[in-house]
């Protein structure tokens, strides 16, 4: 329902003809067009994050072919936000709070709040950073397993070098002096 | 948006019996506080409670336990007036918002969105030093 709530809403503006449907809220904002948009969404840190809503698809799509109307999901409600659930009525309470504890965690809020409370300096800022890359890393790479066999491979090579030198002393006795 | 109800006279004197169906209600989870506060549409407040009001002093203000409470009589002086449908809007960090979700959810109000609202700065003022506890 969700999806294609926005989805619709995003055709509108690309068909003039057609007038935007009216949103869920009684907003005072009928009166949107491309020239007037300023993006009010907030959390530009991850790309999770800028997911309006909690399907992805439309987001993706509008992002592509229109880059301004990305957000124009946002602009509907009077005040921006980070993360939003569409919760029906009939859905239990557990899987309510669950989604949107996904929600939030994928948009990385509570993590936000916690890193700006105090002023992290230079060095503090490139720890973090660099632990967060590490993390990503180590997830998003596990066939770094092919080193392994190199290992095996170098020292043994190494020692049949070591086995065609010749160490003896040459025969003939005529060494210079 | 906030001048036509100057307009009306001091409507805030009167403890007003106005059935709103709709509202919104805003909770707000600091890591030793939770307070809601229920409010139209529009954003002119209806009530608020908070665990602070509810009894809970101290360190047990944070818990979730104390936002489950505050929420719910926020809400129960407002379900008297006839409110049916809100939307949520939570802010902050801390423990107080599955505590605060989870009462709304039980106490009966039809909310469709629920929203962070969570203020971030795009790198904007600089906030206080580290403390060094």
């Amino acid at each position: 329902m969700a999806t294609s709530f926005s989805l619709s809403n995003f055709l509108s503006f690309l068909l003039p003809s057609n007038p935007p449907p009216p949103p869920p809220k009684a907003a005072p904002l009928n009166n949107l067009s491309l020239s007037s948009q300023k993006p009010k969404n907030n959390n530009p840190l991850s790309v999770s994050a800028k997911e309006d809503q909690s399907s992805s698809l439309s987001t993706d799509l509008s992002s592509v072919i229109c880059p301004s109307l990305a957000y124009a999901n946002t602009l509907f409600f009077a005040s921006p936000y980070n993360v939003q659930i569409v919760v029906d009525d009939d859905e239990p309470e557990e899987r309510v709070l669950n989604r949107f504890r996904r929600e939030v965690m994928r948009a990385g809020v509570i993590q936000e709040c916690k890193r700006r409370k105090f002023h992290e300096n230079k060095q503090d800022e490139k720890k973090r950073k660099s632990r967060e890359a590490a993390k990503r890393n180590r997830r998003r790479r596990p066939q770094s397993r092919s080193f392994v066999p190199n290992n095996q491979e170098e020292p043994t090579k190494k020692r049949d070098d070591d086995d065609e030198d010749n160490w003896d002393m040459p025969d003939d006795g005529n060494i210079p002096n | 948006p906030k001048v036509g109800s100057r307009r009306n006279g001091r409507s805030g004197a009167r403890k007003s019996a106005r059935r709103i169906p709709k509202g919104v209600i805003h909770v707000q989870a600091s890591f030793n506080n939770t307070i809601v506060t229920v409010t139209d549409v529009r954003g002119r407040v209806i009530s608020w409670s908070s665990a602070g009001t509810c009894g809970f002093r101290g360190t047990r203000r944070g818990t979730p336990f104390a936002a489950q409470t505050a929420a719910g009589n926020a809400i129960r002086a407002v379900v008297d007036q006839g409110m049916q449908r809100a939307e949520v809007m939570i802010k902050g960090p801390g423990l107080g918002r599955d505590g605060a979700l989870r009462a709304i959810r039980r106490s009966g109000i039809l909310f469709r969105f629920v929203r962070d609202v969570t203020p971030m700065p795009h790198n904007g003022c600089r906030p206080p030093k580290k403390r060094r506890v």
